[in-house]
């Protein structure tokens, strides 16, 4: 299984190419190391290592959310491949044992894509720093025990969605709940949810309490074996083939767009047939609006929670919105397989633009509602039209990047560092450009309005090119590759 | 002029040739075969002549059409139908259809629609979405959105896989006929004896090079059958059989 992960994995951009991903999360890792001081003086240590942990859990969150992939790895095809998962139809094999498989497997690997060379990082900093090797050894045990205890729990949520979707609110409501209590009002602190916390803050670096680390180090121990085990027991598979009747959508969306012309009308209809029935707006909707509210929030906790006063603005937010959003594109990437295309006159290219057009509608509306929210909560409907601006341009120049550099397998060039590379500065050069000239647009109004115009009218500049460059860049890519 | 012809195609794949300088020429009003082991080309060669992938090097000219050049403009003189079934998920069987037909820009859509949709007995289950269909439905269904633009080249690969006998009878009866008004068909099957009933010319392709090539009644020798011929051209005799 370890094996499979891998050559799916290096499958993406060459096995080259994926290795240097963990080189390239090292490098960064040690940057961040070496440059400890500078930021531990605007945050302190204990916030850093909350910070460490909330990523690791998050991380291991996601990493079992794949799980829930696992039923539709069973139900159908994925292009050409099939996994190890679904061996158990035809070999003596059980489902719970691939299930144990699967989870042993995720933990190897994605802690030796992430954890490890970035724990690397911190161990080749230690001697110009003078970090002490047991401390970083300490760290690495109880984040390493944070993202299993991530992972546990979202591999039980899976199993519970397959067995009722009822009992799967419930448990995750739960889970919501305890952040929120610890979160919104302070009534728990974190290390009751995240035991691993409570381990790390009872060693070196802090005050050491070798009785309360072991003990924390007990209950994690004791929360992953748990979660474990009960999904162990409770793993089930179910095939359903619906016999479900569904109404002609198609026919009666295309009758609606009859604004668009020729060939985009037909691609566009299908778009958003693929995404109501696949129930995708949902997740594409949480998964947009949920950064946001953590954006809102943080920003919220630098002011008001740390009293920090950066000055955070419309202008800002509508910056962050633009780059934020830009993840949804690749949603639209992953509802289906696109080789049927290859039987008819498509090209890659018109559909890239397509499914462009299609983040700008299903975007537009959520970044502005947020962005008008925002000006009016903060007084500033003055800023709004500069604002909304900011937020199309941005918003409009990150998707061409992303579609530019990634055409329609956005999750798989991703894990290409050369392309993460290139994706990285052209979002980060704008957006850093943005950020800082937003914080002037209360004191320095002209000054933060005329360098805004010029970022602007170069990230549209920019954005023409990308959108030209799609077609010969391409323009004889297959839909089979 | 010839409905296809391909000249010196290779297609290299980092190193390994799946295709090393097929020549293949096929004549209108052709059922043309092409045959050969497991991995030995013919979906590759399909996935060039119709435009899917670029080869190495050499050329390919479909109805009159450099599809290299061109491969929009071939997709739209042809009809393929791909080696693994794969409709959209999330669209029912109309709804596929009607795609088809209106990315074909094709008039009298919904007469053809019917005429498809009824001819496979895919009627009944026409709101059911892709996702959900057996392999046969999917199967079908591929057939008859290629098939409803009535084009003048078929690309079938494997075609009769997933059918029941009753629609492989069907299939083939409906391309003996569609042969006979004029259609050219480019067929790859592992089923031998419906391939040998259809085919006039046949080619047997083997480690990605065209083992044997010509009109079927040059080369089945005597009273050889087709899988005779097709065990002669890959050197069959010398398959290990497992002890």
């Amino acid at each position: 299984m370890l094996k499979e992960e891998f050559r799916n994995h290096a499958s993406y951009s060459g096995q080259e190419r994926f290795l240097t991903f963990p080189v390239f999360v090292l490098v960064i890792a040690t940057v961040v190391a070496l440059t400890l001081d500078k930021t531990l003086e605007t945050v302190s240590l204990g916030q850093l290592m909350e910070f460490s942990h909330l990523s690791a859990f998050i991380y291991g969150l996601s990493v079992g959310t794949f799980g829930l992939m696992g039923r539709q790895y069973i139900e159908r095809r994925h292009g050409r491949n099939n996994y190890l998962v679904a061996m158990p139809y035809i070999l003596p094999l059980s489902f719970k044992t691939t299930f144990l498989g699967i989870y042993i497997r995720d933990a190897l690997f994605y802690l030796a894509l992430l954890l490890v060379p970035a724990t690397g990082g911190l161990l080749l900093a230690a001697p110009v720093m003078g970090y002490s090797y047991a401390s970083i050894g300490l760290l690495f045990a109880s984040v390493l025990l944070t993202f299993l205890i991530g992972l546990s729990m979202s591999f039980l949520a899976s199993v519970v969605f397959i067995r009722s979707k009822r009992w799967f609110g419930l448990f995750t409501a739960a889970i919501a709940c305890l952040f929120v209590l610890h979160g919104a009002f302070g009534l728990l602190p974190l290390e009751a949810v995240l035991p691993s916390l409570g381990l790390q803050m009872n060693v070196r670096p802090f005050a050491v309490d070798a009785t309360e680390a072991l003990m924390f180090a007990a209950v994690s121990v004791a929360e992953v074996l748990s979660m474990t085990l009960v999904a162990y027991a409770l793993v089930e598979v179910r095939i359903s083939i619906s016999s479900q009747s569904y109404a002609d959508l198609l026919p009666k969306y295309h009758e609606k767009m009859r604004w668009l012309g020729g060939l985009k009308r037909v691609l566009f209809s299908k778009e958003f047939v693929d995404i109501r029935r696949s129930g995708t707006v949902a997740k594409m909707s949480f998964s947009f609006v949920l950064p946001l509210l953590f954006l809102s929030f943080t920003t919220w906790f630098v002011n008001y929670g740390l009293a920090i006063p950066v000055g955070f603005n419309t202008v800002f937010y509508a910056s962050m919105v633009g780059f934020i959003g830009v993840m949804m594109y690749s949603w639209l990437n992953n509802i289906d397989l696109a080789e049927y295309y290859s039987l008819i006159p498509v090209t890659v290219p018109q559909l890239i633009k397509v499914r462009v057009a299609v983040f700008l509608v299903l975007t537009l509306g959520i970044s502005a509602s947020f962005v008008v929210g925002i000006s009016v909560l903060n007084d500033e409907v003055r800023y709004l039209w500069l604002s909304l601006t900011v937020m199309f341009v941005t918003s409009l120049y990150m998707v061409l990047v992303l579609a530019y550099l990634t055409g329609l397998r956005t999750n798989t060039f991703l894990f290409d560092t050369s392309i993460l590379a290139r994706f990285s500065v052209m979002s980060f050069l704008p957006d850093v450009c943005l950020v800082i000239l937003s914080f002037s647009v209360t004191t320095e109004w002209t000054f933060a309005l005329i360098g805004i115009a010029i970022v602007l009218v170069m990230m549209s500049l920019t954005s023409l090119i990308l959108y030209r460059g799609i077609e010969s860049k391409w323009g004889r890519a297959s839909f089979t590759d | 002029m010839a409905a296809i012809e391909a000249t010196e195609v290779t297609m290299d794949f980092g190193g390994m040739k799946a295709l090393d300088r097929v020549n293949i020429n096929v004549e209108k009003g052709d059922v043309f075969g092409f045959f050969g082991p497991n991995g030995a080309g013919k979906t590759t060669l399909i996935r060039v002549l119709t435009g899917q992938l670029e080869p190495t090097s050499g050329s390919v000219r479909v109805l009159g059409v450099d599809v290299v050049k061109e491969p929009i403009r071939a997709k739209e003189l042809v009809g393929i139908v791909p080696e693994v079934e794969s409709p959209p998920t999330y669209l029912t069987g109309y709804e596929y259809m009607y795609f088809v037909g209106k990315v074909r820009k094709l008039d009298n859509l919904e007469d053809r629609i019917d005429k498809w949709l009824t001819y496979f007995d895919l009627e009944a289950k026409k709101g059911t979405i892709c996702k959900d269909m057996s392999k046969g439905m999917r199967q079908k269904l591929m057939l008859a959105s290629a098939f409803m633009h009535e084009p003048e080249l078929l690309f079938l690969d494997e075609p009769f896989i997933n059918l029941d006998p009753i629609y492989q009878k069907l299939l083939r009866e409906y391309l003996e006929e569609y042969v006979a008004k004029g259609g050219t068909v480019f067929l790859c099957s592992h089923i031998l004896e419906i391939a040998e009933r259809l085919c006039n010319r046949l080619a047997i392709v083997n480690l990605g090079k065209v083992a044997l090539q010509g009109r079927k009644d040059e080369l089945v020798r005597g009273d050889e059958d087709l899988e005779r011929v097709f065990m002669r051209a890959i050197g069959g005799g010398l398959i290990r059989r497992p002890s």
